[in-house]
């Protein structure tokens, strides 16, 4: 072992140790709870963070070939880091408010964000699956985390056992790629494909099951059906987490497995692929049309959202667009976790006790009450849909733009359909807010308002400047092996 | 018939019926414990296939982490163990076909595949496969990675399964 | 200063151009953050002022354009860099550019300047004075966002304004979205503009990704340098960009089939109507035909349906027109039938003719409807005034229901409201083609090109302006002549200056705008000549020379005296008929008792053929039931039917425990063996007995969410092995 790589894990090692020290800080140390462990929680994600800028530009792999540094990572580390600092923004004043405020949150939130950090350096499949366990098995507690009332128990439970289920194919999975090339190292299996030993036939299935697995954790279709449900019965600040930091973190290890490592196989994966992006836009987008209630709304636009960014993956055997693909689907992930955590930023302050204020209706008179809340969430709406100027829009035009030149025309007119479909779900809660008199109850915290105004802000302006965004975001091309 | 191949038929027989088991019986906490005896039975077919770190890492994390979790899950959170609804529905048959088709379309595709049918390696005499798999387990070259990291997942899990457990005041 | 010199110095006012986004951002962002405290005096003069300054500088550019008439492109910032596309924030300096800049903040000041009036009364009207801050903030952003429209140089960043000004059009049609019918009407107005243009954005989204396929790149200049190599090549390339783009035409210039959403845009106030839905927004579809001029030169297919959307979205409308009781529907329906001429024109490739239109129109249309409301302002007053006088109160009827807006309350207002009565007539005689009004001149002009370039377009564009002068005479008759009606129109008032005054600005623009381009000198076609020429120059030219030579000859035609009498004759006949109608058939018909007299003389005479033009020819039906409906009713059963009850219901219950069922049965029967009979039919009641109690015992779907990632697994496992 040298230095080299210790410091290509330097920020995993920092966040790992910090956690764990934080329980016994907060054990022995913050026994009231009087919220120091919130910020102590922040304060690692914000250390471990600058040690991920700090390797910047840089491109190896580490502990022979099980991990890797690029651009990629890099950049995908501090969008979980990032995301997990909202995490804990939006949850320190919901959980109070909910009467379940509990340090262990914030621990967990630290564990699981190492999972999906580890998720970003993989370069080895065994490590693939570890990270994906690490990430899921603190979520899996956080979705629960409203016990003893039903709902949270409820969805916890099911978001367990079906993710067990999902997390058997994965393995089964691994098995039958490492049966076709006698390896798990991304870097053996391009090695053994290129020197023809490997069986490619039992490769793609094997990448197959990776896929169906993986293609859980991001709620594809037909693997999303817990998605409504879990992120219905989840206590808000949780369900924002993972829609956004598990999502990501199924594509950071999708990209990383497909691009870098399969490119052979995209004769027989491609369509299978389209036909899955093609019916994760369909069915998120219809079926949102008839959700009554915010956040199984919300869940059915995340479904919608991984059809987009699975697009991208659609074109990862063409090594001339791929890594453009990977730039795009990067851009979406950070416009979807914008807009995204935005969105849940106003979801949370209008929920109150017993999943009330939730429904659509709740947010009537919401524009004329509280317009600079309307406003914010307006943003969002807009910005999932795709309108200029906003992040949302960008990111689509980045996406359709790879898929156009990967040469799936029809996918990227089965995009730009739905996503007209969608303009009228999202467009349904800003005449709501708008158009309609209600009495909305607010709690606005200044940790939610600050959320909500600074993605709302970003989803402008970033999206006006999306130039220097996309460029750090092309630079985080995968190490190629 | 070799002694390997007797050890693999056995224990491919105690796994299928252990997992079997996981399913039919009625106590979920026989369920639970069928199946970590499937894991058991499963991480001994890595040992026999010379894949000794998976074989740890079944251990580890199944047997280990997994339903150690399901156990406390179980036991703190139920009054009642024992379900008493009806296990199958009227579909089980063609789930039954289905499965079959995919088992057999599966193995079709494998069996087109020369290495299928090869035996595994016979290790050396002198080969000492615990020394080396412990040496694997902390080596950098090899699998530190995984091990460390299978240790941070037990230690969430743990943190999971108090969280699981306790009792609101 | 002698003006030769400040022409010669002018090219460094180029480089001030991005003040027209600058100034209608700081006014925005002025009245959004500080308006709350602010008088309301000084918000009005904020968002006006920021309008002046647009207009300042427009003029600015138009001076440097004197000297250096090759324009420049001035880049703001680098917007998107992704592999070979390279966009950025530029803004286009020619002479097309700057001609719309100068109407868009000409025309924008003045209604700015009227609104402080007209909102200031609106606001008390409808009950929620806080409503006057927000009413300059989007019409600063809408300033802002036609600058981003008509100042790209690329298509991009022309679709961003084209999207911005959509949105402040949704906006300021639904500023009193409490209001109208049900509490929703102006709501459901709004949402209606919203997704006819998103229908229309849709066809401009695929012509620019047709665009960018065939030209990789979305910038004028390099699009129209490679569009005759790309028409050799791939000659239906450009054939789809031009006809996507007419869809997007359609939708945001509201022609044929989706000009439904303008007349109900005219629920937005009035100074909305006449900036946004007559004078500059709509007019963004024919700058963009203008604007793609390289493009369309080249196939004359798509010229050719270009003009055949526009001539017929002209006589269409126009008939909608005449039986129209609404004050604003009348000019809304004017509106799209002008907008028909400007398409037309601009699609036949007369060019110049559309946009002398395009800038004749702005002024007449913008003035007809700031006096039209002038006239609701003033039967509003009138109103007011007989609610509150108990005398008069008992003499008038139905005093609740009243609408100051419906023309068959009004009459007389020409003695009551003499300045509006005088620039409206300016303005409508305008719209009708009268000599020497600025309509007379840019509408000969069209029909000129027309008659040289479509015999058949001249055909039904001339019927359409005998249409425009009649329903422009009766309108006139209605509104100012005979006696008034209703005790409202009796007791209306003048409005204050601050609302005459522009428009006695806009009446002398539209009594003068002809000088512009007359006939033989021509400024305006030398003017735009400059752009025309450089966008089809060099290689590309000698494609374009085909098909340009003819329009280029056309555009340089002189003055046909036949074709202008003709035209003029129409008018005046219509006229004529319009007076004897409305004054002399009127008058006559007072003698009827009220109950059976109708309530419009030509009901009396064309029956059924008036309904339908009243009706609006049933297009909104005829939308209902062949799109909205099906559509709703599909998503209904896309919820209901296929995702609840067939999967979670039908799916499960019957096909997977029915087709149990059925093979159990199946088997019990064919193979005749009594053990297995035996057995099978027993399993066969036990399992259905199971299903029973499943359904009552289950709690969640748990498993059912299994079984579909299993089924997932089943067909792509499937499909890898099978193939």
């Amino acid at each position: 072992m040298n230095v080299q790589d210790l410091y290509a894990i330097s920020p995993l090692i920092v966040l790992v140790t910090w956690a764990t020290l934080l329980i016994l800080v907060d054990v022995y140390i913050i026994r009231d709870r009087n919220g120091g462990t919130p910020i102590l929680a922040a304060l690692g994600l914000l250390v471990a963070m600058g040690f991920a800028i700090a390797q910047t530009g840089q491109q190896y792999t580490a502990f022979n070939g099980m991990a890797v540094v690029d651009g990629f990572a890099i950049f995908l580390q501090v969008l979980f880091l990032g995301s997990g600092l909202v995490g804990i923004a939006l949850a320190y004043n919901y959980l109070q408010r909910m009467g379940i405020e509990r340090s262990e949150y914030y621990i967990l939130l630290l564990y699981s964000i190492s999972g999906m950090m580890l998720m970003a350096i993989a370069a080895d499949l065994i490590v693939v699956f570890l990270a994906l366990e690490l990430l899921s098995i603190p979520l899996y507690v956080l979705a629960g985390f409203g016990r003893p009332k039903v709902e949270p128990e409820e969805a916890a439970l099911k978001y367990f056992l079906l993710g067990a289920f999902a997390g058997g194919f994965v393995v089964y999975g691994i098995a039958l790629a490492f049966g076709a090339t006698a390896t798990t190292s991304l870097a053996g299996i391009v090695q053994a494909v290129n020197a023809g030993s490997a069986n490619l036939t039992l490769l793609s299935i094997g990448a197959a099951l990776i896929l169906i697995g993986l293609g859980f954790k991001v709620a594809a279709v037909p693997f999303h059906m817990w998605t409504p449900d879990v992120y219905q019965g989840a206590p808000s600040a949780v369900t924002a987490f993972m829609s956004v930091g598990a999502k990501a973190g199924g594509f950071a290890a999708l990209l990383r497995v497909f691009v870098s490592a399969l490119p052979e196989l995209a004769a027989d994966l491609s369509p299978v692929l389209w036909v899955l992006a093609a019916l994760t836009m369909i069915l998120g987008n219809v079926v949102a049309i008839a959700q009554g209630n915010i956040k199984r709304l919300l869940a059915y636009s995340s479904i919608a959202h991984a059809g987009y960014i699975l697009m991208a993956l659609v074109v990862f055997g063409n090594t001339q667009v791929s890594s453009d693909a990977v730039a795009a689907a990067l851009f979406y992930l950070v416009a979807y976790a914008v807009t995204s955590f935005g969105a849940w930023a106003v979801v949370i302050a209008l929920e109150k006790a017993e999943q009330k204020g939730l429904a659509l209706d709740d947010y009537a008179g919401l524009g004329r009450k509280y317009p600079g809340l309307a406003a914010a969430m307006a943003v969002f709406m807009l910005s999932f849909t795709g309108v200029p100027p906003t992040l949302g829009f960008v990111g689509k035009l980045y996406l359709f733009r790879t898929v156009l030149e990967g040469g799936f025309i029809w996918l990227a007119v089965i995009g730009v359909l739905t996503s007209l479909v969608s303009a009228y779900y999202y467009l349904r809660i800003v005449v709501i807010m708008y158009m309609r008199d209600g009495d909305p109850q607010v709690h606005a915290e200044p940790w939610l308002r600050l959320t909500a105004g600074v993605t709302a802000v970003a989803t402008v302006v970033l999206s006006l400047y999306a130039g220097p965004l996309f460029a750090w975001a092309s630079q985080a091309v995968l190490k190629l092996f | 018939m070799t002694a390997l191949q007797i050890i693999f038929l056995i224990t491919a027989v105690i796994t299928l019926g252990a997992a079997a088991m996981v399913v039919i019986t009625r106590n979920l906490v026989h369920a639970a414990l069928w199946l970590i005896m499937t894991f058991f039975g499963i991480s001994v077919l890595y040992v026999l296939l010379n894949a000794g770190f998976l074989a740890v890492a079944q251990v580890v994390i199944y047997i280990g982490a997994i339903s150690i979790l399901m156990i406390f899950a179980i036991m703190l959170t139920r009054r009642v163990q024992q379900d008493f609804g009806p296990q199958t529905n009227a579909a089980w048959p063609w789930a039954l076909v289905i499965a079959a088709a995919l088992f057999g379309g599966l193995i079709w595709i494998f069996s087109g595949w020369g290495n299928f049918f090869t035996q595994a390696p016979v290790m050396g005499e002198r080969a000492d496969p615990l020394r080396q798999l412990g040496m694997a387990l902390v080596s950098p070259e090899q699998y530190v990675i995984p091990f460390e990291v299978a240790s941070v997942m037990l230690t969430a899990a743990l943190i999971g399964a108090i969280m699981v457990a306790w009792e609101r005041k | 200063m002698i003006f030769s010199e400040v022409t010669s110095a002018g090219a460094q006012f180029f480089q001030w151009v991005p003040l027209i986004l600058a100034f209608p951002l700081a006014g925005l962002l002025i009245n959004m953050f500080f308006g709350g405290r602010l008088p309301e005096k000084v918000i009005g003069i904020v968002g006006s002022s920021a309008v002046v300054l647009t207009f300042v500088v427009a003029v600015l550019q138009a001076i440097s354009l004197v000297g250096h008439p090759e324009g420049a492109v001035v880049p703001l910032a680098d917007w998107i860099h992704i592999g070979e596309l390279h966009l950025r924030w530029a803004i286009q300096v020619d002479t097309l550019s700057v001609t719309m800049m100068l109407v868009v903040s000409g025309v924008g000041s003045l209604i700015h300047i009227y609104a402080i009036g007209y909102m200031h009364e609106d606001v008390r009207h409808n009950g929620d004075p806080g409503r006057y801050q927000r009413f300059f903030v989007f019409f600063n952003l809408f300033i802002l966002a036609m600058m981003v429209l008509v100042s790209a140089d690329n298509y991009l960043m022309l679709f961003v304004g084209w999207e911005g000004v959509g949105l402040c059009s949704y906006l300021l049609i639904g500023f009193w979205y409490d209001k109208g019918e049900g509490g929703i009407g102006n709501a459901m107005a709004a949402k209606k503009a919203f997704v006819t243009n998103r229908v229309g954005d849709f066809g401009f989204l695929l012509a620019a990704f047709t665009m960018f396929g065939a030209f990789r790149s979305f910038e004028f200049e390099s699009v129209f340098r490679q569009a005759p190599e790309v028409a050799a090549i791939i000659p239906s390339a450009i054939m789809f960009i031009t006809l996507f783009m007419l869809l997007g035409v359609t939708g945001k210039s509201a022609q044929l089939p989706l000009f439904v959403w303008l007349p109900d845009a005219m629920a937005g106030p009035t100074p909305v109507s006449a900036l946004i839905h007559a004078a500059t927004m709509v007019t963004a579809g024919v700058y963009l035909v203008a604007r793609s001029y390289p493009l369309y030169s080249l196939v004359p297919e798509a010229q050719f349906w270009v003009t055949m959307v526009g001539a017929l979205t002209a006589l269409f409308s126009a008939t909608i027109a005449v039986g129209q009781f609404d004050i604003k529907k009348v000019l809304a329906y004017s509106t799209i039938s002008q907008l028909g001429f400007m398409v037309a024109a601009v699609g036949m490739g007369a060019t110049v003719a559309g946009m002398f239109h395009l800038v004749t129109h702005a002024f007449f249309k913008a003035l007809l409807f700031l006096s039209a409301g002038s006239v609701i302002l003033g039967l509003e007053q009138g109103h007011h005034h007989v609610e509150h006088d108990p005398v008069l109160r008992k003499k008038a009827k139905n005093l609740h229901h009243f609408d100051p807006q419906d023309m068959r309350n009004m009459g007389g207002l020409r003695t009551r409201m003499p300045i509006t009565f005088w620039v409206f007539t300016i303005g409508g005689l305008a719209l009708a083609g009268i000599f020497p009004l600025a309509g007379f001149w840019s509408k000969d002009e069209i029909l000129l090109e027309a008659n040289h370039l479509y015999s058949w377009a001249y055909i039904i564009l001339s019927i359409a302006a005998f249409f425009t002068a009649f329903y422009v005479g009766r309108q006139l008759l209605m509104v100012f002549f005979g006696e008034p009606r209703t005790e409202p129109a009796a007791h209306a008032k003048e409005s204050p200056p601050v609302m005459t005054v522009p428009l006695m600005i806009l009446a002398g623009l539209s009594a003068l705008g002809g000088l512009l381009n007359l006939p033989g000198i021509h400024t305006f076609g030398h003017w735009l000549e400059h752009t025309l020429e450089a966008a089809t120059h060099g290689e590309a030219a000698e494609v374009a020379a085909e098909v340009g030579a003819e329009a280029a000859q056309a555009g340089a035609l002189g003055f046909d005296l036949g074709i202008a009498a003709i035209s003029t004759a129409l008018a005046v006949v219509a006229l004529g008929l319009a007076w004897y109608l409305y004054d002399r058939r009127y008058k006559q018909m007072l003698d009827i008792p009220p109950a059976k007299r109708p309530d419009d003389p030509l009901r009396s005479i064309l029956g059924p053929v008036f309904t339908g033009m009243e009706r609006k020819w049933w297009v909104d039906e005829l939308y209902w039931a062949v799109l909205l409906n099906p559509y709703i009713a599909l998503s209904k059963f896309l919820a209901q039917v296929i995702d609840w009850r067939f999967w979670h219901d039908w799916f499960h219950d019957v096909v997977i425990a029915g087709g149990f069922k059925w093979i159990t049965r199946l088997t019990a029967v064919r193979i005749d063996l009594g053990g297995i009979d035996a057995i099978a039919n027993g399993l066969a009641t036990v399992t259905q007995g199971l299903a029973q109690q499943m359904r009552r015992l289950q709690t969640g779907y748990v498993r059912n969410y299994a079984l579909s990632v299993f089924v997932g697994v089943v067909i792509i496992l499937g499909y890898l092995i099978l193939r």
